[in-house]
């Protein structure tokens, strides 16, 4: 997994590049932004992370050449800028996430995992949390090594708690994730399923968070 | 406190109430002059009047007078030819020609001798002085008093005339007492009197000197929080990359790495404060869904929530109202991870919004130590914690999040109370909003 990393702070980045190396990735790294365009179009990563405040050009603006090109190229924006105008304005231009600084390791490799598993090369495609291995590609589940058979909701459930493990999904973004537009949900339809789940899963594998919503402890 | 208006009208009426009375002893003084050489001439008159009328008098003769202002007498010789009733038998004056000033029937008399040459008689008249005074005082006094009632008159319309001199002054004060505090902006020159417009350009300047060091500090803050973000991420990342290095690394590096959470938190509380300073905050209210904020912030918190084993319940409604949505989401995250520093592992977090008819009412509860009830007020202070540097949470914290807490209260115009949580025996935070609901003082919904 080739990750391109556009961040000017030299210290970050050598950390970065170290700390993901030893994570699999392999990471290049560029610190102007006109050097990143440049790079995605001789040698296009598998993801771009890139650091708002580049020394040359806005980061944004970078977002936007690159997007030109490259519209399904993964983008995870990296930023010490906090204005909710500035998040809402990257993701509108296509981003696919966003992480304030200062962020932990763990926090943006969840991320880059999500962003590999969306790409999904066979080699990661399986997340495996506590007793339970879930097979994006095969859609297989396993719960203490034998298989399970889902429900094609249930398994959509699944996925979105375990690929956000550590992470609360509320009842309305999963219904978003499960429903399209239009399509008729019963106000419990979520609460069902989540049982019917839990049935077939490890005890207390998805936990509730009253009131809130559901999350899968982190591995 | 002195008074301009005070003073110029103090100073203003003494100067005239002594002019005025001046020229009314002045006057008073001429008047009387005047009057008693009238007097004089009258009696001189009636002399001249007296001794041209021929007549054969009997010696002892006696005129009687209606009044008792004027006596006289007519002599030939040594007699008393004719006297007014009310004159003694005695010589009343001197037989030289001319005014004298005589006693006699127990008042002073003012008289006049003249002599006529063809029938060599004298003729003397004669005026009681103290009925003549008091003539002349009246008719010199009623010229003078209209003038002395004159004065309460005067110093109404001096009031007046003061006041409306003043009353840029007033305007100006008024200008500058109703600026917001962050309103910075110059006061404007046109309209005001020469006076006053040197006063105003200096308060001008002042404020514009002023604007711009308050600029200077708000980008210093904001830029200096800012730029300490990415050293900090790279300090995470270096410190995780060598815990994974050495053998035992995260329990060896556990020290540094809860030093450096604390500064990045620290950095951001920096950061929200600093935003939310009065004169910094420029509020930008919408309509919002205060259940789906809250509900964001434990989203996006629970992280810190899973790590310390603890559980979370939030009950609530769909409650909107008009705010701002950064300031709210910082005064929830603050309240948040307040509640999770401060509630020991595997303790009970509760969170409700209820929405009656007046007021939306957000409470935080937790089942930890809580707060000593004396120690209320001094919780809100900045840098203040719990226990003092000796804080037992032993959990990345500045002492600031109350005090942005209670900032962004103030400017939700809502109100702060803390108190022991019936439910778990803990701290129980409750925020009260009221009157800010969707409908606004502009009565539309830009959210």
């Amino acid at each position: 997994m080739q990750i391109l990393l556009v961040e000017d702070d030299l210290s970050l980045a050598e950390g970065l590049q170290k700390g993901l190396g030893r994570e699999g990735f392999t990471v290049n790294h560029v610190s102007n932004g006109a050097e990143a365009i440049h790079a995605v179009d001789i040698n296009t990563p598998d993801i771009m992370t890139l650091d708002l405040g580049l020394p040359d050009l806005d980061g944004l603006d970078v977002l936007r050449q690159v997007r030109k090109k490259h519209p399904d190229l993964p983008v995870l924006l990296l930023t010490a800028r906090d204005a909710l105008e500035d998040k809402v304005a990257g993701l509108d231009m296509g981003a696919d996430d966003y992480l304030v600084k200062p962020f932990a390791m763990q926090e943006l490799l969840a991320r880059l995992r999500v962003l590999e598993r969306r790409i999904s090369t066979t080699t990661s495609s399986e997340i495996q949390i506590g007793a339970i291995r879930l097979d994006t590609v095969t859609h297989g589940v396993l719960v203490n090594g034998s298989s399970v058979e889902l429900s094609r909701r249930e398994y959509m459930l699944l996925k979105a708690l375990m690929e956000n493990a550590g992470r609360i999904q509320t009842r309305e973004n999963l219904e978003s994730r499960l429903y399209s537009w239009g399509e008729e949900v019963a106000s419990n339809a979520i609460e069902v399923h989540i049982h019917n789940l839990r049935k077939k899963l490890v005890p207390d594998f998805i936990r509730t968070v009253r009131g809130v919503g559901y999350t899968v402890k982190k591995a | 406190m002195s008074s301009i208006r005070i003073f110029l009208i103090v100073v203003i009426l003494s100067i005239m109430t002594l002019g005025i009375f001046i020229s009314a002893l002045h006057g008073y003084r001429s008047g009387i002059s005047n009057a008693q050489q009238i007097f004089d001439s009258e009696l001189a008159d009636t002399a001249q009047l007296l001794s041209v009328v021929r007549d054969d008098y009997h010696p002892g003769d006696t005129a009687a007078l209606e009044t008792t202002r004027y006596v006289f007498q007519i002599w030939q010789g040594d007699t008393l030819l004719l006297r007014s009733a009310n004159s003694p038998e005695i010589l009343i004056a001197p037989l030289t020609g001319g005014f004298h000033d005589r006693n006699f029937n127990n008042h002073r008399w003012r008289t006049y001798s003249l002599y006529n040459e063809s029938s060599r008689r004298w003729v003397i008249t004669a005026e009681r002085l103290d009925i003549r005074n008091s003539l002349a005082e009246n008719i010199v006094l009623e010229s003078v008093l209209p003038v002395l009632a004159l004065l309460p008159v005067l110093a109404v319309i001096i009031w007046i005339v003061v006041g409306r001199g003043l009353a840029p002054l007033q305007r100006l004060a008024n200008v500058l007492g109703h600026k917001r505090a962050d309103d910075l902006s110059p006061i404007p020159l046109k309209d005001q009197p020469v006076e006053l417009t040197r006063l105003t350009r200096a308060a001008n300047d002042l404020l514009s000197r002023l604007q711009a060091s308050f600029e200077r500090e708000k980008q210093f803050t904001a830029n200096a929080a800012h730029e300490l973000r990415t050293p900090v991420s790279a300090l995470k990342i270096h410190l995780h990359n060598l815990s994974e290095e050495l053998p035992d690394g995260e329990e060896r590096l556990q020290a540094l790495v809860s030093v450096t959470d604390r500064m990045g938190h620290l950095i951001e509380q920096m950061l929200a404060l600093h935003r939310t300073t009065n004169d910094q905050f420029i509020a930008n209210f919408t309509g919002l869904d205060l259940y789906k904020l809250v509900q964001d912030v434990i989203v996006g918190e629970y992280a810190s929530l899973e790590d310390k084993n603890q559980q979370l319940e939030f009950r609530g409604v769909n409650s909107l109202l008009r705010a701002d949505q950064f300031a709210l989401e910082t005064l929830m995250q603050n309240l948040l991870n307040n509640a999770v520093k401060y509630t020991p592992q595997g303790g009970s977090i509760l969170i409700t919004i209820t929405d009656s008819a007046g007021a939306i009412i957000l409470r935080v509860e937790d089942s930890g130590p809580g707060i000593p009830g004396d120690q209320y007020e001094s919780v809100f202070n900045r840098f203040q914690r719990i226990g003092g540097d000796q804080n037992s949470s032993s959990t990345p914290g500045c002492g600031l999040g109350l005090s942005i807490v209670r900032q962004i209260v103030e400017l939700h115009q809502a109100q702060i109370t803390l108190g022991k949580s019936e439910e778990l025996g803990g701290l129980s935070v409750s925020i009260v909003f009221s009157g800010k609901r969707m409908a606004g003082p502009d009565g539309k919904n830009d959210g």
